[in-house]
């Protein structure tokens, strides 16, 4: 059941040639590969032509991957527009599969697949899950939504191209999922960070911590926080991997951390990132935090070209101390569009989890922001659970506790914040993405 | 020595029937009964007459509780005798945090339920002046 201490640790890597590979190699796959993609979609799809010819840029223009900053940007708005299959660059009929998302406006954003692009996505998640360590001999409870939603079949390919026991769960039904998971003895879960929470703390609350046979956690789908990954790896005993990927791109598999914790391997040769800052658009230093931007280097179905996802990150080319070369991303600081801005101070919800885990275990992380505008003012309410640890009888050191967790938060957020202490439970607990900020402002 | 369970509430409609819901539905019987409120949140202390069954109920249901000691003392219903009460009280030099009383108890005397930080003292200075203190079992 324990998570394996790192001196134990044996690294697994799914292939080595791709994922070890000297940054000049790396380089060239890339160089062919973008030429072949642009070729692909300048001759295929109308949107990608115009673009390039307003720009006066033409295929023959692009010869190696430096060359990427040629190109024009893709946007989610584009995506909207082009709805629902106007990127595609293939025959409708060799899209075997698509995947969905919510989009901004109602409608969804959806991702159409090839034969070899589900194999591509598969593979790739594949790689993360050797990458947490697991073999074709682990079981592998997948408690993402199935669906449109790409986390839990994104989660089923890898186990497949892994050889490993997929047990389908999908989300919801807490009691059932615990039931499944000790009586078919699942080695690994995959499921959203929040939901991953909810489910240890309803392990532990039931007395089933020692009967599980867990040792990794497979996390993404929403930004969580270092605080929160020690919270679940110490209520279960376990080690938890942060995964990343977006629909359009392919899915959950563009990204994840090894044992090193530090920063998630992109796989590089399917997806080139490029951290740009957002608003001048100009490359970013290793390190330094900008715009994640992807071009997909092997996509059949839609190819996309520097595609912006709004996603914060920094990226750090140099090699892991795990053995890979792939580029790694930083865990995100939050998404340029979820980055509330209160009374002028931009306010994450990352920023928010930190601050109440940083008050030793004192408050539970199960909060909602509510930004309010009174009187032309932004007012900020965070909701907290109170908890049988911080209970008290007397309404003074209730107070000094509500007092104490408002001045916690002023001081990591840079803003004056209301706090509501609320109880137990009463925060909704998600089995999909977490809704941590409701905004009333109508901005 | 009694004891007595405080719950935590939030200010809005039908959370504390959701408190006594759940204590009926567990056939607890309540004795007496507080709040204290603030625009948002509220806490219920009650002394009820099976304290482990009503908080195990309790949290069962996720509420949260916290059971402290507390003291009751029965007066006769008389004109003057909570203050002389308090007064005995007083003059031992016990602070107390707060005070509430009994439901009306058919053909019984009328008890006081009050906290402080000092029990031992508190029922010291009421037991040397005769005053009855109350038991759980008596509850």
């Amino acid at each position: 059941m324990a998570g394996v201490a790192l001196e134990n640790w044996v690294e697994r890597i799914r292939d080595p040639k791709i994922e070890c590979m000297s940054r000049d190699e790396m380089a060239d796959l890339q160089n062919r590969r973008l030429t072949e993609v642009v070729k692909k979609v300048y001759e295929n799809v109308d949107f990608y032509r115009k673009k390039m010819q307003q720009r006066g840029v033409e295929p023959g223009d692009i010869k190696s991957i430096e060359d990427i900053e040629k190109l024009p940007f893709t946007t989610k708005e584009d995506l909207k527009n082009n709805y629902p299959f106007g990127l595609l660059a293939i025959p409708m009929k060799d899209v075997v599969r698509v995947q969905g998302t919510s989009g901004t406006t109602g409608k969804l954003t959806i991702a159409p697949y090839s034969q070899k692009d589900v194999e591509v996505w598969g593979e790739c998640v594949a790689r993360g899950l050797a990458m947490a360590g697991l073999t074709d001999e682990d079981i592998i409870h997948v408690c993402y939504g199935y669906g449109l939603f790409t986390g839990g079949l994104g989660l089923d390919y890898g186990a497949k191209a892994l050889g490993a026991t997929a047990i389908p769960m999908s989300a919801g039904n807490t009691k059932r999922q615990m039931m499944v998971m000790e009586d078919l003895g699942a080695t690994a879960f995959a499921c959203t960070p929040s939901y991953a929470l909810y489910l240890a703390e309803s392990i532990q609350e039931a007395g089933l911590v020692d009967h599980m046979k867990l040792k990794a956690g497979i996390h993404g789908a929403e930004p969580w926080t270092e605080e929160m990954r020690k919270k679940i790896e110490s209520i279960l005993h376990i080690n938890c991997f942060d995964i990343y990927g977006l629909c359009e791109i392919t899915g959950p598999g563009v990204a994840q951390d090894c044992i090193h914790k530090a920063g998630l391997h992109v796989h590089a040769d399917y997806f080139y990132p490029e951290v740009l800052n957002p608003s001048t658009h100009e490359k970013c230093e290793d390190g330094e935090t900008g715009e994640l931007v992807f071009t997909t280097l092997a996509k059949e179905a839609m190819p996309l070209i520097r595609y912006r996802t709004k996603d914060l990150t920094s990226i750090d080319h140099s090699p892991c101390e795990c053995g890979r070369t792939l580029p790694r991303i930083s865990k995100f600081t939050g998404r340029t569009d979820d980055m509330k801005v209160i009374r002028g101070v931009n306010v994450f919800p990352t920023q928010v989890e930190t601050a109440l885990l940083s008050m030793g275990g004192v408050i539970a992380p199960h909060y909602m922001m509510i930004v309010d505008r009174e009187d032309n003012m932004d007012v900020l309410t965070v909701m907290v659970e109170v908890d049988e640890r911080v209970f008290s009888d007397e309404i003074r050191k209730l107070d000094a506790l509500r007092s104490r967790i408002a001045a916690t938060l002023r001081q990591a957020l840079g803003v004056s914040v209301r706090v509501k202490l609320v109880e137990p439970k009463s925060i909704q607990r998600s089995e999909g993405k977490a809704v941590r900020v409701v905004d009333n402002r109508n901005l | 020595m009694i004891r007595q369970i405080s719950v935590f509430v939030e200010n809005q409609p039908g959370s504390m029937m959701n408190v006594t819901s759940v204590l009926t539905e567990a056939g607890v019987n309540i004795r007496a009964i507080s709040t204290f409120d603030t625009p948002e949140f509220g806490i219920m202390r009650l002394v009820v007459d099976d304290p482990v069954c009503a908080k195990s109920s309790l949290t069962e249901k996720g509420f949260v509780t916290r059971v402290s000691d507390v003291t009751g003392v029965e007066l006769k219903d008389e004109q003057g005798n909570l203050n002389q009460m308090l007064k005995i009280l007083a003059d031992g030099k016990i602070n107390i945090d707060y005070i509430y009383s009994f439901v009306i108890r058919e053909g019984k005397a009328p008890v006081m339920v009050f906290h402080t930080d000092d029990f031992e003292q508190a029922e010291k200075v009421l037991e040397a002046a005769g005053v009855k203190i109350m038991e759980e079992e008596e509850l």
